[in-house]
């Protein structure tokens, strides 16, 4: 008992130092790339989607490398899962709406939508390899490509007054912050190894399959950051900041976050996730596109709904597919 | 009847309240303090860029609401009236009941309408607002919202 309440602390404890790592590893690598003229490039919505999804990214990468690859498979398309049906649900309840009516969102939730297809076309053809990976991340950078052009277009159109405030100037890079963005990777390497150590060993002592540690434990745990950050900007009615985040979160946590490890090494696909979690993730993305294409906002009964589906999910996948 | 007022507002409502304003100033000599507060609140693991680029947003969207105040309340034949714009930061209730003490106000006029639910999972700054307002406090209800 005592050894099991051990672990529960140190997986909590993992997930802090985790999660302040990636802030203060993004945060310092945005100010670096500012002082060298560079910082338009990760800016807003995209830094807030891949500041969020670190942690996911380096606990999956993590398991992975360490021989858990379920585990890692598992928090990825967990967090995926999560992110829209639970994450996007709770904040449209509480908000009472979340508008998505910008021309960004559409873009980025049909990226969502390809890209949880590709990740299954991929599954059925077996093994997630080195091929699947680079086309992976050839896709994701392709996808920044088009962040960065969207970007450039929306300078075009401000004033040339507001643009030359605005304007870069190189300046040399404070070594504090070189130095900050190193104590975040390592907090990040060493919180991600603390996290998914106390995951395989509570899996191991509640006797549950690693992918369920995955699914739910470290997929809800890792997404903190999409949660803090959809559920206040959502109440605060920033709502493309809202929406921005968990789109690009999930668009980066399959690309980067499985597209990565595979990589390094072949990630072999378990026959639950190709038949019902991976096409689970694909229908809250279908099923969020239809709700806020019906009206052009999600409101507070798409979010029952959304939220709803998740807890269905959660309860068959828990009791009836284990 | 009232010689300095100050109108808030997060953006909603802005249209009803600056009317409703407008009517009770009619042809008098008044002075009107325009104010938005940037919300600073988040929480705890928020990361720190996506703070700052929460308050950028707000700060860029309350500018312009005030910005639309001022259009309206400094229109040619509103000579009569003082339009001051305030964009502060915090949290709301707190700075405009601040905000009426030490500008010494006769009246804040605020927008109001939300549902039970809403009440219960925002908060409502008109509620805590009217709860310690040190002069009369004029709420100006949403007639889409309520009907």
């Amino acid at each position: 008992m005592l050894e099991l309440v051990i672990f529960i602390l140190l997986l909590i404890f993992a997930l802090i130092i985790v999660i302040k790592s990636a802030d203060i590893f993004v945060d310092n690598l945005i100010d670096i790339g500012g002082a060298l003229g560079i910082s338009q490039i990760i800016l807003g919505v995209t830094a807030s989607a891949i500041g969020t999804s670190l942690p996911e990214f380096g606990s999956a990468m993590i398991a992975s490398l360490s021989g858990n690859v379920d585990m890692g498979v598992g928090t990825v398309i967990g967090s995926n899962i999560w992110n829209i049906a639970a994450i996007l649900g709770i904040s449209a309840i509480a908000a009472g709406v979340i508008r998505t009516d910008s021309r960004g969102i559409n873009r980025d939730s049909l990226m969502t939508l390809i890209t949880g297809i590709i990740l299954i076309v991929f599954m059925l053809l077996g093994d997630i390899n080195w091929i699947a990976s680079v086309t992976m991340i050839l896709l994701y950078l392709f996808y920044l490509w088009l962040l960065i052009k969207s970007q450039k277009e929306y300078k075009k159109g401000k004033d040339k007054e507001e643009l030359a405030n605005e304007k870069t100037v190189k300046q040399p890079v404070d070594k504090r912050k070189v130095l900050f963005v190193i104590i975040g990777l390592a907090g990040l390497i060493i919180g991600c190894r603390i996290l998914v150590y106390s995951g395989v060993e509570l899996a191991r002592m509640a006797g549950i399959p690693e992918m369920i540690m995955g699914l739910f434990t470290l997929a809800i745990g890792t997404s903190i950051p999409e949660l803090v950050v959809t559920l206040s900007s959502a109440m605060k009615g920033l709502y493309e900041l809202s929406i921005g985040t968990i789109l690009g979160s999930n668009t980066f946590n399959i690309l980067i976050g499985i597209g990565m490890p595979a990589l390094f090494m072949s990630i072999p696909v378990e026959k639950l996730s190709l038949t019902f979690d991976a096409p689970v993730m694909i229908f809250v993305t279908v099923l969020l596109l239809f709700l806020v294409k019906t009206r052009g906002k999600l409101t507070r009964v798409g979010g029952i709904i959304l939220l709803a589906t998740y807890i269905a999910y959660a309860v068959i996948r828990l009791t009836v597919l284990v | 009847m009232y010689k300095k007022i100050l109108v808030a507002t997060m953006g909603e409502y802005i249209d009803e309240i600056i009317d409703h304003t407008l009517d009770i100033i009619g042809e008098e000599n008044t002075e009107v303090i325009g104010l938005y507060v940037v919300e600073t609140s988040v929480p705890f693991l928020t990361l720190k860029k996506v703070k700052e680029l929460m308050k950028e947003e707000l700060t860029k969207l309350g500018k312009e609401i005030l910005d639309s105040m001022e259009k309206k309340f400094q229109a040619p034949h509103r000579y009569k009236i003082n339009f001051r714009k305030l964009l502060l930061d915090g949290d709301p209730s707190e700075e405009i009941v601040k905000t009426a003490e030490k500008e010494d106000v006769d009246l804040i006029v605020l927008g109001t309408g939300k549902n039970m639910i809403d009440k219960r999972l925002l908060g409502s700054v008109s509620e805590k607002v009217v709860h310690s307002a040190p002069c009369t406090v004029l709420l100006i209800r949403n007639e889409m919202k309520t009907k």
